[in-house]
């Protein structure tokens, strides 16, 4: 049961295409185990054909035509092979991207990061964290887009699991602590950097480095 | 001297003519339409004319060699050829960094072959209520939805154009964007 989505914005963002790359993969991947957001998607997309089809024609040079007709029978150069899955036990698009490997950061607390090869700065990391183990409170210099994998986990602005997906403003601070009844896997991307706090953050920090 | 707007039915006429014999009289008419409107827009999401041309050139390209996975139960044809346009536009973007993949995150829409005659008029349907909902828009949440789809720093340019403080502007985003969606998602 999904109780938390992407917001309007973001949806709106990802349609006409300036969703940065961290948070358009996190949002991605909640749109495919998630149909409702997938029909709302489709709806900013149709609003984005609205927009060509009342956008105010531009003068393009005299031979555009021409050349485009010269280029029909060139090679395809985004012929690309359909993603491979990399990663079976993961959703799509996630399950594509070369993860690396896991990192332990003090006891029940591990982390991954994605390389993103069409923007290789992203800040995307997984984070696996043990059963009942609270994440050292934080907060970012931008917004924190995160899609939870699998477990749960609760911190003052509710309760959140498998499914769910949470956009963080870069005015919140919290201290995510997952759930007793398990351990929980998060996919998360930060526009800007984390800043954590605490004896145990300054520890953290240099070794996440993001 | 513009010839009148075609219908949606004439967009998807001359797709299907392209898809089935290459017919280039109707992907001239398709570039004539589609390719200074996609310009247009690359523009206004900052782009130079010489790159917003670039990007309604390798639209139209790939507009000709997909044309046989579009799917009308799916979509309009011009809203295929937005999301063809979109993905170009972060393509670019990709290049300009460097790297060396295609966009993996987000495909063109979902194309399914075969289109059953029920769904077809579910996704014309959609379009006429998305279509008419758009000109129900207050100026206000027309520009909030236009520097969301084409602003890469949407929060700054909304507070410019509405002359709003930075501080208030998130909310009245997260206002707009309600009204705006639950505006497009109405039963008719």
């Amino acid at each position: 049961m999904i109780n938390h989505h992407p917001s309007d914005f973001s949806l709106a963002r990802l349609a006409g295409g300036t969703l940065g790359a961290g948070p358009r993969l996190v949002v991605a991947t909640h749109l495919s185990g998630c149909p409702q957001c997938r029909r709302r998607l489709t709806s900013f997309e149709a609003a984005g054909g609205v927009m060509l089809d009342e956008a105010e024609p531009a003068r393009l040079s005299a031979e555009a035509f021409q050349r485009a007709l010269g280029r029909l029978g060139d090679a395809d150069p985004r012929a690309e092979p359909q993603p491979r899955v990399l990663h079976p036990d993961l959703p799509p698009p996630l399950n594509a991207y070369e993860i690396g490997p896991w990192r332990q950061v003090g006891r029940g607390f591990q982390w991954r990061r994605l390389r993103l090869p069409e923007s290789p700065g992203a800040n995307v990391i997984m984070l696996r964290v043990a059963a009942g183990q609270p994440v050292p409170h934080h907060g970012h210099s931008g917004a924190e887009y995160t899609q939870v994998l699998s477990g749960s986990y609760s911190d003052a602005l509710g309760r959140f699991g498998a499914g769910d997906c949470i956009e963080l403003d870069e005015e919140v601070r919290h201290q995510p602590v997952v759930d007793p009844d398990g351990e929980c896997v998060c996919l998360t991307a930060l526009e800007g950097k984390l800043r954590l706090s605490g004896w145990i953050g300054r520890l953290i920090q240099p070794l996440i480095g993001i | 001297m513009s010839a009148p707007a075609p219908s949606a039915d004439d967009m998807k006429q001359w797709l299907k003519a392209v898809a089935a014999e290459q017919d280039r009289a109707a992907f001239g008419r398709l570039f004539q339409y589609f390719a200074p409107r996609i310009a247009s827009l690359m523009e206004r999401s900052g782009l130079s004319a010489a790159e917003a041309e670039e990007i309604s050139q390798e639209t139209m390209v790939a507009v000709w060699r997909k044309a046989a996975l579009y799917d009308p139960a799916q979509a309009g044809v011009s809203t295929w050829v937005f999301t063809i346009a979109r993905n170009m536009r972060i393509d670019l973007a990709r290049k300009a960094s460097r790297a060396s993949a295609g966009v993996a995150a987000l495909g063109e829409l979902p194309m399914r072959l075969e289109a059953s005659v029920e769904d077809m008029a579910l996704a014309n349907e959609r379009d006429a209520r998305v279509r008419r909902a758009m000109a129900t828009l207050s100026p206000e949440q027309a520009t909030v939805l236009r520097l969301s789809f084409f602003a890469e720093k949407p929060h700054a340019e909304i507070a410019r154009e509405l002359s709003l403080p930075l501080g208030t502007v998130k909310s009245r985003t997260r206002l707009a964007m309600a009204k705006i969606r639950a505006i497009l998602e109405r039963e008719p």
